[in-house]
């Protein structure tokens, strides 16, 4: 044991000290929430803001038939209107984005309305979501004008309104706030964590084996009177340690993005506190310590075989895609933890996340996801020894 | 004490290297050490002398525990290098020309390492770095980082690491490879040195300079196989060229041929 330990504080101590592990491990998982959090939230308000209050061209087609709407869009700020276009040149006009909007009244429209018919209108946008603000800000003009129209008619045949609601539907949600947060952002956050995880695990282990072997440091370790294994469980504990307090940064990070970033809604900050209590963060870190075994073990067994640095780099990469692939399926809506789920890596523990985020954790699921990530965890771990006994693997 | 008795040692080798390597390794194995038996005794430097690819470093890794032999034995100090194999890294020190170390850790940091991977107790840590830090002249950079340190600084810090522990045997394949004249200088003090303190030294190498003023045995070594195996002064004797390295190459051919 204090041979490992010594293994393990030297390897520590060399790779705190590099400047790539303590990048990948505590600055990027530390800044990543809170600026994206700052900056999603900053870029949403203002571009909501700014589409409220852009001016908007209108073009409205309605020969006699349509006074009131024009004058209800009069009274709007900043949309001027443009009356005197035909329907081909507004249609262009729209198309080479000189009209935000064109609308083109039937001209028969006030007879079908006066005969109680349907008032045909013809919209012409071009929509796209840059444009949902803008366009929904007409739209909801138009459904003003609608709703004119139909009290007018009632008014005029004698009617209550409140006839045509046949219905009296109440909605009372009564999702506790953590499972609206899950709902909301359950899918990203472990993936976040799986991702932190894995890249928080990668330079230490390409570093402690591949760059080990190319600097010619591992042969020398080698020759100091120490079983093997004890210097390859130092070396695996150092990448655990890493990849799981990358993880761990990452969620001190998202704590402290949304407790001190004042752009986030209140009752959204408040959801959300109600999941970073200690309880769910210490059952989310204990799935995060299995899944940093097995990362390391992987990592470690590939970055053995690699003669470099750069080599190990490269063969890690297609791993990539497999580690984001199960997480990012646990993002996907109708994906539920099961006894199956439970026993794919990655994916597991994406869709527990999720399930302790909402507060909705089953007992005997989680002792599938537990155990399935220990069997993973051993095996990862039982690939690595194997590798790093094998005298082509670690020899020059 | 050093007995390496019949040892054998193959390798797998991919197609495309079979191809290159024709004849030599038609099973589609490379045969890198084959048959070879040496003792190297306390107090006397043996050189292992042989051209690139002779296997060298396979048997110098061999004795050092690095690789396991196909056959044969080899006991270092007393002990069997494949049933006790810690037993004798514990009493070896290695130094090759290619290792490098630590670049971030200091001078002081590493050699504790080191130490305490061979199990040395703080004062005997204490005692023995004082005695070789003053001894070549560390102590201005022991706190500082390897990554800081000149070539030169560098090489003195394997030294010491290589003999912090104070070992009975102590292995250099080819410690020079690649160093400047000074800091070859160094490498050779401490073979020397070691052999004063009859400590039981092998050394590869391929320059032959070295091999003249350091060898008290020698063994000539060509794919895998040993040529010559006696004491240096009897290969000087018995030579038949003008000079170490036409005799050197002579022996080459005459075994070619």
């Amino acid at each position: 044991m204090k041979t490992i330990l010594t293994v393990f504080r030297k390897e520590l101590k060399d790779s705190l000290r590099d400047r790539r592990t303590v990048i990948t491990m505590i600055i990027v998982p530390l800044l990543m929430f809170p600026v994206m959090i700052g900056l999603t939230s900053r870029f949403i308000m203002s571009h909501e803001a700014k589409a409220q209050v852009r001016e908007l061209k209108v073009g409205v087609l309605a020969g006699n038939n349509a006074g009131k709407f024009v004058e209800m869009l009069n009274e709007q700020e900043n949309i001027l209107i443009f009356e005197q276009i035909q329907l081909e040149e507004g249609q262009a006009l729209v198309a080479s984005d000189s009209l935000n909007a064109f609308i083109v009244f039937h001209e028969e429209f006030n007879r079908q309305i006066s005969e109680l018919g349907q008032g045909e209108i013809t919209f012409y946008l071009k929509e796209t979501e840059e444009r949902e603000i803008e366009i929904d800000r007409i739209l909801e003009l138009l459904g003003e004008y609608e709703e004119l129209l139909r009290i007018d008619r009632f008014e005029a045949l004698n009617l209550d309104i409140s006839i045509i609601e046949t219905l009296a539907v109440s909605k009372v949600n009564l999702a506790t706030p953590k499972e609206q947060l899950a709902d909301m952002v359950g899918g990203i956050l472990p993936y976040m964590f799986i991702l932190f995880c894995f890249m928080g695990s990668m330079y230490p282990s390409i570093d402690l084996a591949a760059g080990e072997k190319e600097r010619g440091t591992l042969e020398t370790l080698l020759t100091s009177p120490v079983n093997r294994f004890q210097i390859l469980i130092g070396k695996f504990g150092v990448v655990v340690l890493t990849g799981i307090s990358s993880a761990a940064v990452s969620l001190f990070g998202l704590y402290l993005g949304i407790r001190y970033i004042s752009s986030i809604p209140a009752e959204f900050v408040d959801m959300a506190m109600s999941i970073l209590e200690p309880g769910s963060i210490l059952i989310l870190l204990s799935l995060l310590l299995p899944l940093s075994v097995f990362f390391a073990g992987l990592l470690l067994s590939i970055s053995f075989t690699a003669k470099t640095y750069k080599e190990a780099q490269s063969k890690i990469g297609p791993l990539f895609p497999v580690i984001i692939i199960p997480a990012f399926i646990g993002m996907m809506p109708g994906m539920n933890l099961n006894a199956s789920t439970a026993l794919i890596p990655i994916l597991t523990v994406s869709l527990a996340t999720r399930t302790i985020m909402a507060g909705q954790a089953d007992v005997s699921i989680m002792i599938i996801v537990y155990l399935s990530l220990a069997v993973y965890a051993g095996a990862a771990l039982f690939l690595c020894s194997k590798t790093f006994s094998r005298e082509s693997a670690i020899l020059q | 004490m050093i007995v390496v008795k019949n040892l054998y040692k193959t390798f797998k080798i991919a197609k495309k290297q079979k191809k290159e390597k024709g004849s030599f390794c038609a099973d589609g194995k490379v045969h890198a050490v084959s048959g070879v038996s040496f003792e190297c005794r306390p107090g006397r430097i043996f050189c292992l002398l042989g051209p690139n690819g002779a296997g060298k470093t396979t048997i110098l890794r061999m004795i050092a525990t690095l690789m396991k032999p196909d056959s044969g034995s080899i006991e270092v100090a007393g002990y069997d290098a494949v049933e006790s194999a810690q037993k004798v890294r514990a009493h070896l020190g290695f130094l090759t020309g290619t290792t490098k170390l630590y670049d971030r850790l200091t001078t002081k940091e590493l050699v504790k390492y080191y130490a305490d991977l061979h199990g040395m107790n703080n004062t005997d840590f204490n005692r023995r770095k004082e005695e070789l830090f003053d001894l070549l002249d560390m102590n201005d950079f022991a706190d500082r980082r390897i990554g800081k340190l000149s070539s030169g600084m560098k090489q003195k810090v394997s030294i010491v690491r290589t003999i912090i522990h104070d070992p009975d045997v102590v292995i250099f394949d080819e410690p020079t490879v690649g160093l400047d004249v000074i800091t070859s200088r160094s490498i050779i003090d401490l073979i020397r040195r070691c052999k004063s303190k009859n400590k039981t030294v092998i050394f590869s190498t391929h320059i032959m300079s070295e091999v003249s003023f350091l060898s008290d045995d020698l063994a000539i070594l060509h794919e895998g196989k040993l040529l010559y195996n006696d004491t240096y002064q009897t290969f000087e004797d018995r030579m038949q060229a003008r000079s170490l390295e036409e005799e050197f190459i002579r022996v080459l051919q005459e075994e070619k041929s």
